[in-house]
């Protein structure tokens, strides 16, 4: 993977969703494709907007590019280069050409990765060759460089396609009332990387905000909203009783997320019932 | 959307949605958070788009505010002052902050409202704090101002949200058919049984909706009507009549199900404004004979 130079910002841009250093010419960055040249968006109550890929933006990983089509539902173009590689759920592949050979990542804990709903099969794409991926409803591209040493637990299902040199793996959700009530099944999907940097890109449903938590800030989120956080964060589900005297009333569950660390939301979260 | 000449700060603007003055120093309407230095998007037929709105437009309400945030599915980020409040159906909930006090606020009507599938507890919430909301589909956000005295008819499950000081009723549709099949007869709400009532009585409020796909608006003249599908409608002026529309297309061989002959419209009649949306549900019909209907008016071509 190209990797961002730390010691030329006087003639180089510094993207401020990734950190990448990138050419001061440069309209995009060259490691997530985020716009160099707009503004953060960031709401008074400090949720940054996940970056707006313009159509179009390309961006590279190892020798390999990315280029991101279409904005209601965006496409992920990735031009695999000989001897890199991705994995994904298959069924978010949209296209491919024929001879982009495929095979199929060796998991660990296949069966209760199956108990748990989980996709058991994850698929490998070789290059070279195209291979493009998008999900089944409007929402956006959220590209996460991870740097060497980082670890991202991510809401099952939501990652789009990873770097084959990121390790997958998943993470039990803690406590009966968590995986009863959190929303999220019973595990979510790690991504680690050791000593080289890698490409993770997830869809997330409608927009996706972003917040980074303070050590012991915390925040209320709807589980179904929750979309990925670092592995720092804790997550646990808080029960808020709503009562009445009539009818006696009912519960919420809510995801009480607490940093240090970094929290995604998707706004069009998917919805589960409460009790 | 072609621009209009720049607001000169200093000089007050009424914004052309929800009729707000302002200062004109801000780019989008403090009222209803529309962009303001654009003209409005109006079809040869009467249709106005909803105003464009700029991310992270800002809405004031008193001492509260509210920032509407991201564009295919977007969120009220509420900022509540003390002793402010908004309520919402709970499942709308997207964040909060630990320092929101939300509690049930029990409706009138209850029995009514659970055997018309309408929810019957609303959720409140209490500031200080933030407060934030979205739904589950992509679409639009309306926000309409109420003035004391106002008043709109609302369709069910459309509410995102709404401040303290409106007050929230309902109100029966009128709306409906009678299907038989053999001996069993079936009863259809083309637009659910009751209506959203919304209303502001001695404070100005503020209501948010959230409409799938666009969101279009249309003056109608004392006694003009025009055919919409049950299912597009958002919302209408309660001084907007609405009934049953039969239109049987022509056709010279009968089908064996009647549904295919016929299309099932409400005919909405001003004098008022309606809302659509552009994505809609199926209206549902089961294309049996027709035994019984509400006021209603035929064609057949």
């Amino acid at each position: 993977m190209v990797q961002p130079a730390q010691n030329e910002a006087v003639e180089r841009l510094k993207c401020n969703w990734c950190q990448g250093m990138n050419l001061k010419t440069a309209l995009s960055c060259q490691f997530c494709g985020a716009p160099l040249d707009l503004k953060d968006v960031v709401s008074e109550s400090g949720w940054r907007e996940a970056p707006r890929l313009k159509d179009m933006t390309e961006f590279h990983f190892f020798n390999s590019t990315c280029q991101v089509e279409g904005e209601i539902v965006p496409v992920a173009e990735i031009n695999l280069a000989q001897g890199d590689g991705i994995y994904f759920e298959h069924h978010v592949m949209l296209w491919k050409d024929p001879t982009v050979p495929m095979t199929v990542l060796q998991l660990p804990g296949g069966m209760k990765r199956v108990l748990a709903g989980m996709p058991f099969i994850i698929s490998v794409a070789q290059g070279p060759g195209r291979v493009a991926f998008s999900r089944d409803a409007t929402g956006e591209l959220v590209v996460l460089p991870l740097h060497p040493g980082m670890e991202l637990d991510v809401r099952e299902h939501a990652f789009l396609l990873a770097s084959a040199n990121i390790t997958y793996s998943f993470e039990r959700i803690k406590g009966l009332r968590n995986i009863l009530f959190g929303g999220h099944g019973m595990y979510m999907d790690r991504f680690v990387t050791a000593n080289q940097s890698g490409l993770l890109l997830l869809h997330g449903y409608g927009n996706v905000f972003e917040r980074m938590l303070k050590p012991g800030e915390s925040i209320l989120v709807e589980p179904g909203a929750f979309l990925y956080k670092d592995s720092s964060v804790q997550m646990n589900v808080q029960m808020q009783q709503l009562t009445t005297g009539l009818f006696g009333g009912s519960a919420m569950s809510l995801a009480q997320v607490i940093g240090p660390g970094r929290v995604g939301i998707q706004s069009m979260y998917v919805h589960h019932a409460t009790e | 959307m072609s621009a209009t000449p720049p607001v000169t700060p200093g000089r007050s603007y009424t914004c052309n949605w929800c009729g707000a003055v302002s200062d004109g120093t801000s780019l989008s309407c403090p009222s209803c958070g529309a962009t303001i230095n654009v003209k409005e998007i109006v079809t040869p037929t009467g249709w106005i788009e909803m105003p464009g709105r700029k991310d992270m437009a800002k809405l004031q309400i008193g001492k509260s505010s509210c920032q509407i945030e991201g564009l295919y599915v977007p969120a009220a980020d509420f900022n509540l002052a003390p002793e402010d409040g908004v309520y919402f159906a709970h499942h709308v909930l997207l964040w909060k902050e630990n320092s929101v006090n939300i509690t049930m606020m029990s409706m009138k009507g209850a029995w009514k409202r659970a055997f018309a599938g309408m929810p019957i507890f609303m959720t409140q919430a209490k500031g200080p704090g933030h407060i934030a909301f979205s739904r589950d589909l992509p679409g639009e956000l309306l926000a309409l101002p109420l003035q004391p005295g106002q008043a709109v008819d609302v369709r069910e499950h459309f509410l995102l949200v709404a401040t303290d000081q409106v007050d929230y009723g309902w109100t029966n549709t009128n709306i409906w058919f009678n299907t038989r099949n053999g001996d069993e007869t079936e009863t259809h709400y083309p637009l659910g049984m009751y209506l959203d009532r919304f209303s502001a009585s001695r404070m100005p409020g503020l209501l948010l909706l959230h409409a799938s796909g666009n969101v279009f608006v249309r003056q109608l003249a004392p006694g003009q009507s025009i055919l919409i599908k049950p299912t597009a409608l958002i919302f209408k002026d309660p001084t907007v009549s609405m009934q049953l529309h039969f239109e049987h297309p022509h056709s010279g061989w009968n089908l064996w199900m009647s549904y295919i002959q016929r299309y099932l419209w409400l005919r909405v009649t001003g004098p008022g404004r309606i809302a659509i949306q552009s994505a809609f549900e199926p209206v549902e019909d089961n294309g049996q004979t027709i035994t019984n209907h509400s006021p209603a008016t035929q064609q057949q071509w």
